[in-house]
C-alpha cells in the first residue's frame, strides 16, 4: 500500500470511529425530520385561539368576521373559535380583560360602531406578536367592512360573498426541463439547507484538517511522519481522507432521503407532510452531481487553506483567531443569501457564483433556486478547480515548512519566505 | 570497509546561523555510532538532513548507498527515532504501531504480528487495545522506540534516545541497542551524555557550532588524547612524599586525589616516566600505586569543545 494510502486510510478510520462522527451523522436526518414532521404534527401550524367578539359594527360585519377566520386558509394557519359576547365595549371590558388575565380567553375583537368610516378593528389578546393571527385578522375585518360597504350600496350578502371571494396562488418552479412540482417554500427551503449544509460541511471538515494537521505538528509526529513520507502527500492523504468521511457522511444521508422519498406517501398520510416537500428533494441528476463538484473542489480549497492555517501557527487558539481570513469568502456568501435568492441571475448572484472562494456555496445555492445556464456552471467549475490545484500547491509549499517549525508563531514575512523557500 | 552513511561536506544554512557547516562523516556498516556535541551543536540538524526531513543547502549524502533526496524509497529501510517524540494520542496503542509500520511498507497482517511480539517484548500486553493518551510517559516511549524497529530497518537513527528515559528504561534501550548491531544493523545515535557514548558506541564524531571537531574509533581517539595524567599511592600517609611530590619539578601540577589518599598529576612533556619512578622508588614510603589516567570522553569532549562552546542552546527556530 503506498504511503499516501496509509495516510488516507488512517484518517478516515480514525474519524468514522468516533462517537462524533455517528452522533452527526444521525442527528443531522433526525433534525430534518423534526422540521418537517413538527409543524404538521402540531396541527394547523399556530394552534387554536379563543376570541371574543364585541360587535357594535353595522349588521354583516360581524357574522362575515366570524365567518372569514372559522375556515382557514391552508392547513398551517391557526384556527379560530369565536364567542360573541353583547354589550357594549365599555360595559365588557373590565370583565374580558380579567377573562384574558385568567386564560380563560386568548384575546377579543372590538368592531367599534363607525369602523365604516374608521377604518379600524381594535384586537386585544395575552400575545400579539403571532404575524399569522394579525394577519388573518385584519384581513377578516377588512373583508367584513369591505362586504358591509357593499352592502351599503344596495347588494345582499350572498352576491358580495361571491364579488369578495379571495383568489388562491399556486406557485411552482420552470426549469431548463420544463415545469416542476415544489412550490416557492420547498424550493427557498431546500436551496437554504443544501448551502447551509456545504458551509456547515467545509467549515467542520476544514477544521478538522486543521486539528489534524495542528496534532501532528505540535505533537512532533510529523516529524516521523516526513521521514516516512513526503509532505506533499502527507496532505493530499490527510485531506482526501478528511474529504472521504465527508463523502461518507453524505452518501448516509443521500440513503436516508431515499428512504423518506420511498415512503413518501406513506409519510404523507401517516405524519400529515405536504407532497410539495418530497417532489423539491428530488433534485435533478445533473444538478446533484454539480452540486457534489462543488462541494468537493471547495472542500479541496478551503481544506488546503485550512492545512496550510493549522501548519503556520503554533497553537489551537491562534489558529481560532486566524480562520476568519479563512472563513471570510464563506461568510459573504451566506450573509447575501437573500439577495442571491431573489435574482438568482442577477449580477451580485452571477459575480458570486464565479468567485472561486465564494462559487462552493453561492453555485449550489442559485442551482436550488433557479436553472443556471451550463456555460455559467462549468465555467465556475473549471475557475474553481484551477483556483483549488493552485491554492492547495502554494499550501503544500507552507505546510511542507509549517509542519516542522516549532517555537515562535511566524510573521507573515516569513510564511512567504516559505513559499520561496520550499 | 563499507558504509551505512556517508555525508560529504553537507551544510545547512537559516536565515541568522549555520546549523550544520561543511560537515563530513562515515559511518561504518555493523557499527554503533555516537554523535555528540552540546547543544545546538547541530545534530539534530544534520540527521534530519540524512533522513531529507529538512533539505540539505550542499553536500552529498549516501544512506545505504543511496542518496535519499533523489530516492525517498531507500527511507524505508531506515528506523529514526526523533529527539522530540510524539504520537497519536486517541489512537490505540497496537493501531498506532500498525500505523507506522505500513508507513514503512510493511504490509498489514505482518504488522499486526509484529506489533503483538514488540509489544509482549517490551511488556506493553497489558495495553494493547488502550489509547496512547492512557498510558504513562515512559511506556508511550517504548511504543515509540517499537515504532522506529518494528519494520526491521537496516539503519537505526536515534536521535538523543536516552533523554527523558529512566534508568529501567535506558537499560532496555541500551539492550535493544546492542541486540540489533549483533543482528548486523548499523546505530547511528546523537547525545549529549557521554556515558552512554562511551558504553555504546565504536565510533564517534564530535562536532560544535556546526563543525566536526573530530571523529573516529573511540579506542583511537582515547589513544590520541591520552595526555600526561598519573594518578600515585603510597601504602600510607607520609609528609617527606607529600613534600616530594608537591615539589618535583617533573610534574606541571599535582593534587590531592578526592579521597585524600594519593595524588594527580600531569607530568612536564618530555619527562621520561622512568625517571619519575626511580625517584618515588627512592621515597621513604612503599609505592602502591603509579598509573596513566584514561580521559574520559567527557574530558576529551570538555578539553575539545572548549568551555566556550558549551554555550545555552539557541532557540529552535524555523527550519527550511
Amino acid at each position: 500500500m503506498s504511503e499516501t494510502l496509509v495516510i488516507l486510510k488512517r484518517e478516515f478510520l480514525e474519524r468514522v470511529r468516533t462517537k462524533s462522527f455517528v452522533i452527526s451523522t444521525l442527528l443531522f436526518p433526525l433534525f430534518m425530520a423534526a422540521m418537517l414532521l413538527l409543524p404538521a404534527q402540531s396541527g394547523g401550524g399556530g394552534g387554536d385561539r379563543d376570541l371574543v367578539l364585541v360587535d357594535e359594527a353595522p349588521a354583516g360585519v360581524g357574522d362575515y368576521l366570524i365567518t372569514t377566520l372559522s375556515t382557514p386558509a391552508s392547513e398551517d394557519a391557526p384556527s379560530y373559535r369565536i364567542e360573541r359576547v353583547p354589550g357594549r365595549m365599555e360595559e365588557v371590558r373590565d370583565e374580558l380583560a380579567r377573562r384574558v388575565q385568567a386564560r380563560e380567553i386568548d384575546g377579543y375583537i372590538y368592531l367599534p360602531p363607525d369602523i365604516l368610516d374608521r377604518n379600524e378593528v381594535v384586537y386585544r389578546a395575552r400575545n400579539i406578536a403571532n404575524f399569522d393571527v394579525l394577519r388573518d385578522i385584519r384581513r377578516a375585518a377588512s373583508q367584513g367592512v369591505q362586504a358591509a360597504r357593499l352592502m351599503r350600496e344596495g347588494l345582499n350578502l350572498g352576491q358580495v360573498m361571491a364579488l369578495v371571494r379571495p383568489v388562491d396562488m399556486q406557485t411552482a418552479r420552470i426549469t431548463s426541463r420544463g415545469e416542476e412540482g415544489g412550490d416557492a417554500d420547498s424550493t427557498f427551503a431546500v436551496a437554504f439547507v443544501v448551502a447551509f449544509l456545504i458551509y456547515f460541511m467545509l467549515i467542520f471538515y476544514g477544521m478538522n484538517v486543521m486539528r489534524s494537521v495542528l496534532e501532528e505538528k505540535t505533537s512532533r509526529i510529523a516529524e516521523v511522519l516526513v521521514s516516512s513520507v513526503d509532505a506533499t502527500r502527507l496532505m493530499l492523504g490527510k485531506i482526501v481522507g478528511v474529504a472521504c468521511v465527508a463523502l461518507f457522511q453524505v452518501g448516509i444521508w443521500a440513503v436516508f432521503v431515499a428512504i423518506a422519498l420511498s415512503q413518501s406517501d406513506l409519510i404523507t398520510r401517516r405524519f400529515g407532510v405536504p407532497p410539495e416537500a418530497f417532489s423539491a428533494m428530488r433534485v435533478d441528476p445533473w444538478v446533484g452531481a454539480s452540486l457534489l463538484t462543488f462541494f468537493l473542489l471547495g472542500f479541496f480549497l478551503y481544506a488546503a487553506l485550512y492545512a496550510a492555517l493549522g501548519a503556520a501557527v503554533t497553537s489551537e487558539q491562534e489558529a481560532q483567531q486566524l480562520q476568519v481570513v479563512v472563513l471570510l469568502p464563506l461568510i459573504v456568501p451566506i450573509m447575501l443569501m437573500t439577495r442571491i435568492a431573489g435574482e438568482p441571475l442577477g449580477t451580485l448572484a452571477t459575480v458570486l457564483g464565479m468567485v472561486p472562494f465564494s462559487s462552493p456555496l453561492s453555485m449550489p445555492f442559485r442551482m436550488a433556486a433557479t436553472s443556471i445556464p451550463t456555460a455559467q456552471v462549468v465555467g465556475s467549475l473549471l475557475l474553481l478547480a484551477a483556483t483549488a490545484l493552485f491554492v492547495t500547491w502554494i499550501a503544500g509549499k507552507i505546510y511542507r515548512v509549517g509542519i516542522l517549525s516549532t517555537g515562535k508563531r511566524p510573521t507573515l514575512r516569513e510564511v512567504g519566505h516559505w513559499m520561496r523557500a520550499a | 570497509m563499507s558504509h551505512a552513511l556517508l555525508i560529504e561536506n553537507i551544510s545547512k544554512r537559516y536565515a541568522g546561523h549555520t546549523a550544520v557547516d561543511n560537515l563530513s562523516l562515515a559511518v561504518p556498516t555493523g557499527s554503533i555510532y555516537g554523535i555528540l556535541g552540546p547543544n545546538g551543536a547541530g545534530k539534530s540538524s544534520t540527521l534530519r538532513m540524512v533522513l531529507n526531513i529538512i533539505v540539505r543547502d550542499e553536500g552529498r549524502v549516501s544512506l545505504l548507498g543511496h542518496d535519499p533526496e533523489a530516492d525517498r524509497s531507500i527511507l524505508r529501510r531506515v528506523g529514526y527515532l526523533p529527539e522530540e517524540r510524539g504520537l497519536y494520542k486517541k489512537m490505540n496503542v497496537r493501531d498506532v504501531i500498525v500505523f507506522f509500520a505500513q508507513l514503512k511498507g510493511v504490509a498489514a497482517r505482518d504488522a499486526r504480528r509484529e506489533a503483538d511480539r514488540w509489544i509482549d517484548k517490551m511488556g506493553l500486553g497489558e495495553w494493547r487495545n488502550g489509547k496512547v493518551e492512557t498510558l504513562s510517559k515512559g511506556m508511550q516511549q517504548k511504543v515509540q522506540f517499537i515504532t522506529t524497529v518494528l519494520h526491521d530497518p537496516d539503519l537505526l537513527v536515534l536521535d538523543e534516545p536516552f533523554s527523558g528515559l529512566d534508568p529501567v528504561n535506558q537499560e532496555v534501550l541500551r539492550d535493544t541497542v546492542l541486540e540489533a548491531k549483533q543482528a548486523g544493523k548499523t546505530v547511528i545515535f546523537s547525545t549529549h551524555g557521554m556515558e552512554q557514548a562511551e558504553q555504546l558506541c565504536e565510533y564517534v564524531c564530535i562536532i560544535a557550532s556546526g563543525r566536526k571537531v573530530l571523529d573516529g574509533s573511540l579506542r583511537e581517539i582515547r589513544r590520541a588524547n591520552l595526555g600526561n595524567r598519573y594518578t600515585i599511592e603510597f601504602d600510607h600517609p607520609c609528609e617527606a612524599a607529600d613534600r616530594w611530590v608537591r615539589g618535583s619539578r617533573a610534574f606541571i601540577w599535582a593534587e590531592r586525589d578526592g579521597d585524600g589518599d594519593g595524588w594527580r598529576v600531569e607530568l612536564q612533556p618530555g619527562t621520561d616516566t622512568r625517571d619519575v619512578l626511580k625517584a618515588l622508588a627512592d621515597l621513604d614510603v612503599p609505592l602502591t600505586r603509579f598509573a596513566r589516567v584514561q580521559p574520559s570522553l567527557h574530558e576529551i569532549f570538555v578539553q575539545r569543545v572548549g568551555e566556550a562552546a558549551i554555550a545555552h542552546r539557541r532557540p529552535e527556530t524555523a527550519h527550511v
